[in-house]
């Protein structure tokens, strides 16, 4: 009976201390994402709460944008710069699920199909989903590609039609994660293909829980990762919307990190002794798209006139809590190519009025204003600046409806051009200008499905930028992104409103996470240390 | 054959059937033995077996804590019954026996196998409840965190709240401000265009009017420049400079009477009328919108707040309901209902669903899930093991009817072996000892008839022998066997008879003359020791009247002495008065001394003639018994104040006996003297008690006690015989107390005991008809 009670409490013990092991790390986020298949989803919110699910052949350094090997231990690429091999490790092993478990490790099937889904129309888990591969496309991936190739079970050749600077970059891309071609194949035999971006397959250091919308999103430590464990045991994205919550939560110890603090609690943070606030000069740019596709911002006059109308100072001051400068450019002036001699459209209301006349709306005009519901790190409140921009247009007698949608939802609606007006923005996510110039204002993405959600094509630009693209030689790239830029600036399909400054906030325990300039929110190598 | 060999014949039969018997009896007692024995190993394994199974039941209730005690008491047992049945099947003398007790045995290491595999069972069930119990609690104490987290939070939205309400009224004050200066900026404007336009004679009214104007605007632009300063100094430098400018230039149009160039200022004050007023407009917009940002704040952490709260309480239901469920288990697992178990294994299902929905804190939301699992997945090990454990404990149920069945079975069989073998005895002894009676009987007959005939023939011969001795001699003389020696030896001594009668009837002669001599000696040292005592008496009479007659006589001399000289006097005619006077007195006293004296003698010979009348008498009367006493012991005085003995009587008064005073008094006097004699040392002063008592109606007991050296126990019982005595050398004849003994059991009809304990002294017990019987025979048989 000693004994047996010995056990009993040995038991106990054993399992009082795992319990107390078990980590959990909450991180308190700023929106649904709207789905968490990387290939088919384009926000940060999104692609942020895919993250930790996967991985690309090739990877950004940590706090970088210079390129590593992840899945693909090493590359070649051929002298004139089409065609490059990777050759992929080989201990790469897939989470398993309660209904799939891994027969094999990575191999280069599983590359072929993550390419292949979205480059391919009768892939057959191309209309999967409804999935427009916006980014795939946005990058130009189906024009880029040639073919690709399995060479044997660990190497893959990709042939591009054309020399692409960026390629490596583009691969380190979230949309070019690396999914399980076995679990897409037997979900497909069970008939329930779209499980595979609903449950999530795929290598990274956490595996897929749940998620509940508005909720959570939750994760698993994946024992078997090829980087090794983790120290978290359970990750938890807790979905807030509202930054006020969020610190709230934050200081209660119901979440351990902290997605875009409101910029004015900045300095309530700071002076908390068990928190910690981080920021950055933000990667990004905050803007007012202009439906370059429908009047009355057909008309270049009115749109410069808006972007006079606007007081951006006044935005910063407000909205942005004076964290961020006023834009004048599409890309952040940290980026290469940033055109500083451009002058921005003075503020000017008077002279706006003039223009509105002149293009005929001497009494303004009514129209809709798109803001995001949720904080982003480009705007950390954009109801706040869609009021101000009302307030301002209202001035030159623009009646500005100000609307929104659930933020899942609301890149689909604009890039279906629903909108007249409204607010975005974009994080960089590879450090190319390109990464800007061509996803958010090239032709190509101004279709609809597109990231161009001023659905702006304008041909010399997008000669520029696709010209641009062809070469490895910057100081020719930068001589035509500067270009560009002067056209970008006189054709105006946006208002170009801030460079934030992006806040981040954490509990003191917080051990090992770090801001990323790309605006994404790693959480492997983090830990709680208390 | 010789009457040996028959005799032995007659014996030995008998005897070797009884040996016969004996040794089956004891082979069969053997068997008998063992099959007792079995019969207790069977009982006690029986018992055993009971108390192993009820020490599985209370096993199989006790809390979990208690188990091993019940576990340890049903080892026991269980080994106590294994080793019982083990010796039964080394006991059993039957195949069916052995059997029985094998069947019994395996049926018991079923039972105890089955047992291991439930106490197994147990453990394992114990610890899952454990570890369930654990996992509850778990939740309960996550559900407690995440209470405390949210009253933290909740604290922590409260004092934010406040925050934002001041900064939410401090903007709105603000906003009140900038509209206020931008009214107050239009007004003046207003005013001075109105100064400007109009006629002299009207002006000085409107500058009037105008510095009130003024004084709106400044106090407008203080006041917003105060609410500033809290937060903004920079806005303050700003508004600060704007209202100088603004103020300057309308300070200079009420101040110039009639101005200069009214265009130009004008258009100055309406330069810095926009300055100021799109610098409160901005000021109004950013702030309007921040105040709707508050408000949108506040509205969210209100509603944060109230669904948090609101989940914390789901949380708390859950970890209730977990409590709930929990104590239905342990109930449902105390019941051992495994049924019941299912039943709440089936509702908990959808729990971790549920706690999954909720928006329970995330931070615990995993580790509530995971608890409800372990908890379910404890339960339905649980509950597996409970059906598994009832499944044993229903094999063991099984094994325990064909256990105790076989343990009672093997009980009632080696009780009715035992039974049997008893009985099988009991027949072999009746029928082994009729039979053996009966042959015994039949030899016996037929050995005594050919014992007895010859016998007869002898018996008859000796017969006509005795009465006529020259009849001749006993036939069978030549016969071989004993009676043939029998004949010859009863031959030989009828004629050795024949020759002895005579030396005999002479010798008879001789012995008849001495035992008369014999006879007569007795009797006379007999009547010598009567004698004896009654000069004894004499000697006593004569000292104790020789005192008083002595006085008198001495009294008589000197009165005759007196008489002579009184007589001389008186013839001498001398005679005084005086002399006369002490005469007469002396008379008196002499006369009253006589007459004392003489009293007193011829009481003392009344005494004797009584005492020696009775002695001497022997005739029997009625008399007080105490006044008798006080009688003899007075006659016996002089031998005892010889010695210093003394003597004390305890008798009631009028107690009256009718017996022969005579022959009492010789026993009371032969005992006095024998204490005297023998119970007392030379220096001794004894102390001697007559104590009379009724011990019945009609019986007087007479005790007679000395406090002197006692008897020796040895001779105790022969102090009655004639003769017998220590003293002899004191001159004691031994025939004292044999007096004593013929006198009391004879004519005083009564009976003697003596008891004596040495050192502490003798008691003689009398017993005495209070009246005799009237028997008058002689007097004293030993007179005769």
């Amino acid at each position: 009976m000693k004994f047996w009670t010995g056990c009993i409490v040995a038991v106990l013990v054993m399992t009082s201390a795992a319990a107390a092991e078990a980590k959990t790390l909450v991180f308190c986020s700023e929106g649904n994402p709207e789905a968490l298949n990387p290939q088919i989803v384009t926000t940060t919110t999104g692609l942020n709460a895919a993250r930790p699910m996967f991985n690309q052949l090739v990877e950004f350094v940590p706090g970088s944008t210079r390129i590593r090997p992840a899945l693909a231990r090493s590359w070649e690429v051929s002298p004139d710069g089409t065609e490059y091999i990777f050759h992929l490790r080989d201990d790469v092993q897939f989470h398993s699920s309660d209904d799939f478990t891994p027969t094999r490790p990575l191999n280069a099937d599983d590359v072929l199909f993550s390419l292949e889904r979205q480059w391919k129309q009768d892939h057959p888990f191309h209309a999967v989903s409804g999935a427009q591969y916006a980014y795939f496309k946005d990058m130009g991936m189906p024009e880029l590609l040639k073919s690709i190739e399995k060479i044997d079970d660990m190497t893959i050749r990709i042939r591009l039609t054309r020399p692409e600077a960026p390629f490596l970059a583009d691969l380190a891309m979230p949309f070019n994660s690396i999914l399980s071609a076995e679990y897409a194949a037997q979900q497909l035999e069970n008939g329930t293909p779209e499980r595979l971006d609903e449950e999530p397959i795929g290598t990274g250091p956490f595996t897929f829980d749940s998620f509940q919308k508005d909720v959570a999103v939750r994760y698993q430590v994946f024992p078997d990762y090829w980087e090794g464990q983790q120290p978290i045991e359970t990750l938890v994205f807790s979905i807030t919307p509202n930054p006020a919550v969020r610190l709230t939560k934050l200081k209660a110890g119901e979440c351990h990190v902290m997605a875009f603090p409101n910029p004015s609690d900045a300095q309530r943070i700071s002076d908390d002794p068990n928190l910690k606030l981080m920021q950055q000069e933000g990667f990004n740019i905050g803007y007012l798209a202009l439906n370059t596709s429908r009047p009355p911002f057909d008309d270049v006059r009115v749109r410069r006139a808006i972007n006079m109308a606007i007081d951006k100072q006044a935005i910063i001051d407000g909205a942005y809590g004076g964290a961020g400068k006023a834009a004048k450019n599409p890309i952040p002036p940290t980026l290469w190519s940033y055109n500083d001699d451009i002058e921005d459209y003075p503020y000017d209301p008077a002279q706006a009025q003039r223009l509105l006349a002149e293009a005929g709306y001497p009494n303004g005009f009514e129209t809709d204003l798109w803001y995001m519901p949720v904080s982003r790190p480009y705007n950390p409140d954009a109801k706040r600046v869609a009021e101000l921009i009302q307030t301002d247009l209202s001035r030159i007698g623009v009646r500005a409806n100000l609307v929104t949608r659930e933020w899942s939802d609301y890149r689909t609606a604009l890039q279906n051009g629903e909108h007249s007006m409204a607010l975005y923005g974009w994080t960089g996510d590879n450090g190319d200008p390109d990464n800007f110039l061509n996803v958010l204002l090239g032709c190509t993405a101004s279709r609809i499905g597109g990231n161009n959600v001023a659905r702006w094509c304008d041909e010399d630009f997008d000669a520029l930028v696709s010209r641009a693209k062809l070469t490895y030689d910057q100081e020719i790239r930068e001589r035509l992104y500067r270009e560009a830029q002067e056209i970008f600036k006189r054709e105006a399909p946006w208002v170009p409103i801030a460079h934030s400054v992006v806040f981040m906030a954490s509990r003191d325990e917080v051990d090992g996470f770090r801001m990323d300039p790309l605006g994404r929110h790693p959480f492997d190598h983090v830990d709680l240390k208390y | 054959m010789r009457i040996t060999y028959r005799v032995f014949l007659v014996g030995g039969i008998p005897i070797a059937i009884a040996a016969a018997i004996a040794a089956v009896a004891w082979i069969l007692l053997n068997e008998a033995e063992r099959a007792r024995d079995g019969a207790v190993l069977a009982g006690s394994t029986y018992r055993n077996l009971l108390v192993a199974m009820t020490a599985r039941d209370e096993y199989v209730n006790a809390p979990p804590a208690d188990r091993e005690t019940f576990a340890e008491r049903f080892r026991t047992y269980s080994t106590a019954a294994r080793d019982d049945i083990e010796k039964l099947i080394v006991v059993a003398r039957a195949p069916e026996l052995r059997e029985s007790a094998t069947g019994a045995n395996e049926a018991l290491t079923r039972y105890v196998d089955s047992m291991a595999d439930f106490m197994e069972a147990t453990v394992r069930n114990d610890r899952l409840v454990e570890e369930m119990v654990a996992r509850a609690a778990l939740l309960v104490a996550l559900t407690d965190e995440a209470r405390e987290r949210q009253r933290a939070s909740n604290a922590d939205i409260i004092s934010t709240l406040r925050d934002r309400d001041a900064a939410f009224r401090r903007i709105r004050s603000l906003v009140n401000a900038a509209e206020e200066l931008r009214s107050a900026v239009s007004a003046t404007e207003l005013r001075a265009a109105m100064l400007m336009i109009s006629p002299p004679d009207a002006r000085d009214d409107i500058r009037l009017k105008l510095g009130f104007d003024i004084g709106r605007f400044r106090n407008a632009a203080a006041r917003l420049s105060e609410i500033l300063a809290e937060y903004d100094p920079h806005a303050v430098a700003e508004l600060q400079t704007l209202a100088q400018d603004y103020d300057t230039v309308i300070t200079g149009i009420v101040e110039d009477d009639g101005p200069a160039d009214g265009a130009a200022a004008d258009s100055r004050l309406e330069l810095e009328g926009s300055h100021i007023s799109e610098w409160s407009d901005r000021i109004v917009k950013v702030k309007t919108s921040e105040q709707r940002a508050l408000y949108e704040e506040i509205a969210q952490l209100v509603g944060y707040s109230v669904a948090a709260n609101e989940t914390e309480r789901a949380a708390q239901n859950v970890a209730i309901e977990v409590l709930e469920l929990g104590q239905r288990t342990t109930v449902a697992l105390g019941e051992r209902d495994p049924e019941a178990t299912a039943t709440i294994l089936a509702e908990s299902a959808p729990m971790p669903q549920i706690v999954a929905s909720l928006p329970i804190s995330p931070l615990i939301q995993s580790e509530m899930i995971d608890a409800i699992d372990q908890w379910r997945e404890g339960l339905a090990t649980a509950t597996e093991g409970l059906r598994r454990q009832n499944e044993r404990i229903a094999d063991m149920d099984r094994a325990a009817v064909t256990m105790i069945d076989g343990a009672r079975a093997l009980n009632d069989l080696f009780t009715a072996d035992a039974d049997l073998i008893g009985k099988t005895i009991g027949n072999i002894l009746i029928f082994g000892a009729a039979a053996g009676l009966l042959f015994g009987a039949v030899t016996g007959y037929f050995v005594a008839r050919s014992i007895t005939r010859p016998l007869l023939r002898v018996q008859q011969g000796m017969v006509a022998l005795a009465r006529d001795p020259q009849a001749g001699p006993i036939a069978d003389a030549d016969r071989a066997d004993e009676l043939g020696e029998m004949a010859r030896a009863a031959n030989f001594f009828v004629a050795e008879i024949g020759k002895r009668e005579q030396d005999l009837r002479q010798a008879k002669e001789r012995a008849d003359t001495a035992l008369e001599d014999l006879q007569r000696a007795q009797a006379d040292l007999i009547q010598a020791e009567k004698l004896a005592s009654l000069g004894q008496l004499v000697a006593g009479i004569a000292h104790e009247i020789n005192t008083p007659v002595g006085i008198a006589l001495t009294t008589g001399t000197q009165l005759e002495e007196e008489v002579r000289r009184f007589n001389a006097t008186a013839e001498s005619g001398q005679l005084k008065k005086s002399q006369l006077q002490k005469f007469v007195a002396r008379m008196r006293e002499g006369s009253r001394l006589l007459y004392v004296n003489l009293s007193r003698a011829a009481e003392l010979v009344h005494s004797f003639k009584q005492v020696a009348a009775d002695q001497a008498s022997g005739e029997r009367r009625r008399f007080q018994m105490h006044r008798w006493l006080e009688e003899l012991m007075t006659s016996l005085g002089p031998a005892l104040r010889k010695s210093r003995h003394e003597v004390t009587i305890e008798c009631r008064d009028g107690l009256e006996v009718d017996t022969y005073p005579g022959a009492l008094s010789q026993v009371l006097t032969n005992l006095v003297m024998n204490a005297l004699t023998h119970a007392y040392g030379e220096d001794q002063s004894g102390h001697m008690t007559v104590a009379v008592s009724e011990p019945r109606r009609d019986t007087v007991r007479i005790v007679f006690s000395d406090d002197g050296r006692g008897i020796n126990p040895a001779d105790l019982n022969r102090v009655f015989d004639p003769f017998f005595t220590t003293g002899r050398s004191l001159g004691s004849t031994g025939l004292g107390l044999h007096i004593v003994y013929n006198l009391v059991t004879g004519l005083l009809q009564g009976k003697i005991d003596v008891e004596s304990t040495p050192g502490q002294g003798t008691r003689f017990i009398i017993e005495l008809p209070a009246a005799v019987e009237d028997v008058r025979a002689e007097p004293v048989r030993v007179e005769a």
